[in-house]
């Protein structure tokens, strides 16, 4: 049953996927000033916003590893795994953010980059993310996830302030699409139906992916377990 | 089809193409580890799940 539940859960996103990008390309009409190149907000943006969600799943692995770690062993094993999850699937949305942002910029602004606050602090948040992941991957001893919590936590700080950048500074990134006042906001319905199924789309896809790590975590860690156990008898 | 109109498709086809290839490529490794992983459990006689 609950393989039958995966496979068509699987089925839809796929269907979402594809249903996102022909709203996209083939639906959405062309915007007045920057043409087909603005297409790539389709992509670029529900990334984002996935993003953020991921890293804040991660912040709440990262609070509950450090709340249950003493009292509930289990408990933290699965916040912790939430956290790994979060972070590494949070940087591969962010990864695509920060290259379809500056092919968009390219030829929208004629540069690859600038070091406005919004493009600067979305390269912070990812670099602090790798450096969790890397943290991760490389350290050793028991100190390891308790480090990460807590790097991940402070990682965390970082999205409210990359979402905000554009509204406390002024930037060459354009201002907020949504809750940034009276001219923000998609005018074109068509375009609005379009960027809809694309944040579905990627949201589906997202949570699919970051619940086959979270299920590849989970199995790392019965499996030290039981390294441990084992060691331990023999 | 003016020059600025090519760069164009072409700048957005590359967006579209690198999301792909980082999102499949992303869920390709992971596989990968599952199956690994599968593979280390059942080779030590234990399935950890």
């Amino acid at each position: 049953m609950k393989k039958i539940a995966i496979c068509l859960y699987a089925v839809v996103t796929v269907a979402l996927m594809v249903w996102g990008f022909y709203q996209a390309i083939y639906v959405a009409p062309d915007e007045q000033t920057m043409h087909e190149v603005q297409r790539i907000f389709y992509y670029h943006v529900p990334s984002a916003m996935v993003a953020f969600l991921f890293f804040a799943i991660s912040l709440a692995g990262s609070i509950g590893f450090l709340a249950f770690r003493r009292n509930r062993p289990e408990w933290a094993q699965i916040s912790d795994a939430w956290a790994l999850a979060g972070a590494e699937v949070g940087v591969v949305f962010c990864t695509v953010v920060l290259i379809t942002g500056p092919l968009w910029g390219r030829r929208a602004w004629g540069i690859w980059w600038t070091w406005d606050a919004r493009l600067t602090t979305t390269l912070v948040l990812w670099l602090i993310y790798v450096s969790y992941l890397l943290l991760r991957r490389f350290a050793a001893g028991p100190q390891v996830q308790t480090l990460a919590a807590v790097l991940g936590i402070f990682g965390a700080l970082d999205v409210p302030i990359v979402y905000m950048s554009n509204r406390w500074w002024r930037t060459q990134h354009p201002s907020p699409v949504f809750g940034g006042g009276q001219d923000s906001g998609i005018k074109d319905p068509t375009m609005l139906h379009a960027f809809a199924w694309n944040v579905l789309a990627w949201l589906a896809w997202g949570l699919l992916i970051l619940a086959l790590r979270y299920q590849v975590e989970r199995q790392q860690q019965k499996i030290a377990a039981q390294q441990a156990q084992d060691a331990l008898d023999a | 089809m003016d020059q600025t109109a090519i760069l164009n498709h072409q700048f957005t086809v590359a967006a579209y193409v690198i999301t792909w290839a980082i999102q499949l490529g992303y869920l390709a490794w992971l596989g990968l580890r599952w199956r690994a992983q599968k593979r280390n459990a059942a080779r030590t006689g234990r399935n950890p799940r």
